[in-house]
C-alpha cells in the first residue's frame, strides 16, 4: 500500500510544501495527475491496517492546463482498518480554473477514517466536489471541511448508512468575502437501524459573499433507533452578505432522535461590549468573536498540530490577509 | 474636600433607553482612594449608571456630563475608557466560547501596554504576572485554558472578573452586583481580591443590593439611588440602617 503515497521526489520545488506537518506524508496531484503514482488516485487499506501517519493529498491547479478538469479519488478502508486523510485543493494562479471532482469513500466493517478537507483557491476558481460515502457495520467516519477561499466552492455529500451501528460526524466551516459562493449540499441516508449522524456547518460571510446550505436527513421506515442531528449557523459580517439555509428532515421511522436547526445572525453586541470594556479594540474584538464562532468546527480536528494550523489559517483569513494567496499558498497547509 | 482632586464627576446626568428616562439627574463625585457603594431597589437605575460609565451603546445621555480626570468621558469609546483606567465588572459576565481566558486577558493587557507605550510582555513575564494575580482570587490554572467564562459557575465568573481587574489595574473600578449569586466563601474570596487591589490612588464604585458585601468591602460613602437619582448619600452607617429598615423609609420621605 505504501507505494500508493510516496512523497514524489520528482516534484519540482514550485509545488513542494515548505512546512509539512509532523508525521504526515504528502502526495501531490498537479492538474489532475498524481505525481509519482497512478492516476486516478486510489487508496485501499487492507484488513486491520492502521495508517500511523496522516496522508495529505495536495491537489493544485497550475496555469499549464486551464481547461475544465474532471478528477476522481477513491478510498476504501478495509475491515477494522483506520486512517487519516487531509485533502487540500489550491490554485496557483488567478485563472478561471474549473474543477469537478468525484470522491468515493467506503468504510468496511469497523473501519475508522478521518477526512480533513481544506479548500483554498483563487476568486476565479470554481471547484465542485461530490462525495459518495458508504458505511458498513460499526464504521466511524469523521469529515471536517474547511472552505477558506474560492470563487465558487460546492460540496455535495451523499452518505449512506448501509449497515447497523455506524456513525458519522460531518462538520464544515466556510468563509466568504468579495463575491464568493460556498455551497454545501448534504444528503444523509439512514437506511438501517442503530446509526448515528451529526452535522455541524458554520459560515462567516463578509462583503457580498453568499452561502447556501442544503441538508437533508432521510430516515427509512426500518431505521429505528437512529440518531441524526443537523445544525447550520451563519454569521453575517456585512449588510450585503447572504445566507440561504434549508435544513430538512424526512423521517419514516417512529423511534428515532433527530433534530435540525439553522440560524443566520450577526455578531453578539454584548460579547463585543464585554471585550471592549477590557480594552480590546472593537476591530480586534470582532476577530476574536469570529474565531470563537469558528472554533466549534475546528475543535473537531483531533490532531492538535493540524488544528492549530487551521486555526491560524482561519485567523489570517479573517484579518483579510488571505485574499492574495499566491504567496501564502505554500505555507497554508 | 479637595475639589482639585476629583477623579470622576457626574453632573445632572439624565439617560434614556428607548425613549424611556432611566437616570433622571445623577450627581456624584469620586476621589482617588475612595470606595463608594451605590445601593437601591431593583430597577432604580444602578446598572444603567454602570453601563453608561463604561460606554455601552444605546444609552442616550440627554442631559448632564461626566468628567473623568477632568476630561469628557462620554466622548470616549469603551476601549478608550478601559485604557484610561476605567474597569466595569459585569453583573452577568459574558461567555466567549473558543477564546481562552489566557488569550483574552493577554490581548487585553497588551492593548493596555501598547497605549502606554510599553512593549508587550514576554510569555514568561505574562505567566508570572498572571499566576500572581490569579492567586488574589484563589483561581487555579485550569481557568486559564478554558473559554472565557465558559462552564464557569456563578462564583467563578465573578472571581474571573476580579482577576481581569487585577491584571488591568484600573484607576476606577465599577463593580456591578459583583456579590449577586455568591455563596459566603466566594463572596469572601471576591471581596478579598477587591480589597487587595485597593490603593490610595485608585477608587472603587460597588453597586449592590445587599448590605452583606459591605461587611467585607468597607465603603467611605453610600448612595441610595431611586427612580434614577441619588436620594440619599451618607457614610457607611447607612448600610446598616438599610439592612434593618429596607428602602421604604427613604423612599417614603420623597
Amino acid at each position: 500500500m505504501k507505494q500508493n503515497y510516496i512523497y514524489a521526489p520528482a516534484l519540482t520545488s514550485e509545488f513542494r510544501c515548505k512546512v509539512p506537518l509532523k508525521e504526515t506524508r504528502q502526495l501531490f496531484i498537479v492538474n489532475g495527475k498524481v505525481q509519482g503514482g497512478k492516476t486516478p488516485f486510489s487508496l485501499r487499506l487492507e484488513e486491520g491496517e492502521i495508517m500511523d501517519e496522516m496522508l495529505q493529498i495536495i491537489s493544485v491547479r497550475h496555469k499549464s492546463y486551464k481547461e475544465h478538469l474532471s478528477t476522481q479519488q477513491d478510498f476504501c478502508f478495509g475491515k477494522g482498518s483506520a486512517g487519516r486523510i487531509i485533502q487540500c485543493s489550491h490554485t496557483f494562479s488567478p485563472d478561471k480554473f474549473r474543477t469537478t471532482e468525484k470522491v468515493t469513500i467506503t468504510l468496511e466493517r469497523d473501519a475508522s477514517a478521518e477526512f480533513y478537507i481544506m479548500q483554498n483557491e483563487h476568486n476565479n476558481a470554481e471547484h465542485s466536489t461530490s462525495y459518495e460515502v458508504n458505511l458498513a457495520t460499526g464504521a466511524f467516519l469523521k469529515m471536517v471541511f474547511l472552505s477558506l477561499h474560492g470563487g465558487v466552492i460546492r460540496n455535495d455529500i451523499f452518505l449512506n448508512f448501509n449497515e447497523k451501528h455506524a456513525e458519522c460526524d460531518l462538520a464544515g466551516l466556510y468563509l466568504t468575502d468579495s463575491k464568493q459562493l460556498m455551497d454545501n449540499n448534504i444528503h444523509v441516508n439512514h437506511l438501517v437501524p442503530d446509526c448515528t449522524s451529526n452535522q455541524l456547518f458554520k459560515g462567516i460571510l463578509d462583503d457580498e459573499g453568499i452561502a447556501r446550505f442544503y441538508g437533508r436527513i432521510n430516515v427509512a421506515p426500518d431505521a429505528q433507533k437512529t440518531e441524526a442531528y443537523q445544525a447550520n449557523h451563519n454569521l453575517l459580517i456585512s449588510d450585503m452578505a447572504k445566507a440561504y439555509t434549508s435544513p430538512q428532515l424526512e423521517i419514516y421511522a417512529d423511534d428515532v432522535k433527530c433534530s435540525h436547526g439553522a440560524t443566520i445572525g450577526r455578531l453578539n453586541e454584548d460579547e463585543l461590549f464585554y471585550m471592549r470594556t477590557r480594552g480590546i479594540p472593537a476591530a480586534e474584538a470582532r476577530i476574536l468573536q469570529q474565531k470563537a464562532f469558528a472554533y466549534e468546527v475546528l475543535e473537531k480536528i483531533s490532531n492538535m498540530e493540524l488544528r492549530e494550523r487551521m486555526l491560524s489559517l482561519v485567523e489570517r483569513r479573517l484579518r483579510g490577509e488571505f485574499s492574495h494567496c499566491s504567496t501564502c499558498i505554500r505555507n497554508c497547509c | 474636600m479637595n475639589s482639585d482632586n476629583i477623579m470622576l464627576k457626574i453632573k445632572g446626568l439624565k439617560v434614556s433607553v428607548d425613549d424611556r428616562e432611566i437616570l433622571t439627574g445623577v450627581n456624584l463625585e469620586v476621589r482617588p482612594g475612595e470606595v463608594h457603594a451605590i445601593m437601591g431597589p431593583n430597577g432604580s437605575g444602578k446598572s444603567t449608571l454602570s453601563a453608561v460609565l463604561a460606554g455601552k451603546e444605546n444609552y442616550k445621555v440627554t442631559e448632564g456630563e461626566i468628567l473623568y480626570e477632568g476630561e469628557d468621558l462620554l466622548k470616549l469609546s469603551p476601549e478608550e475608557r478601559s485604557w484610561a483606567g476605567i474597569f466595569l465588572g459585569f453583573q452577568y459576565p459574558i461567555e466567549i466560547p473558543g477564546v481562552t481566558n489566557v488569550n483574552f486577558i493577554k490581548t487585553a493587557v497588551n492593548e493596555h501596554r501598547k497605549r502606554k507605550g510599553l512593549p508587550e510582555l514576554s510569555a514568561a513575564q505574562f505567566l508570572k504576572l498572571m499566576r500572581e494575580r490569579m492567586a488574589y482570587v484563589e483561581m487555579d490554572s485550569s481557568f486559564t485554558s478554558r473559554g472565557v467564562n465558559v462552564g464557569f459557575s456563578g462564583g467563578e465568573k465573578k472571581r474571573n472578573e476580579i482577576f481581569h481587574m487585577a491584571m488591568l489595574e484600573p484607576k476606577l473600578a465599577i463593580l456591578d452586583e459583583t456579590d449577586s449569586g455568591l455563596d459566603v466563601d466566594a463572596l469572601r474570596i471576591v471581596a478579598g481580591g477587591i480589597n487587595r487591589l485597593k490603593t490610595p490612588q485608585n477608587a472603587t464604585i460597588v453597586i449592590t443590593h445587599y448590605q452583606r458585601l459591605l461587611d467585607y468591602i468597607v465603603p467611605d460613602y453610600i448612595h441610595v439611588i431611586y427612580k434614577g437619582r441619588i436620594i440619599k448619600s451618607a457614610g457607611r452607617e447607612l448600610a446598616l440602617e438599610i439592612e434593618e429598615k429596607g428602602y421604604d423609609w427613604l423612599i417614603n420621605r420623597q
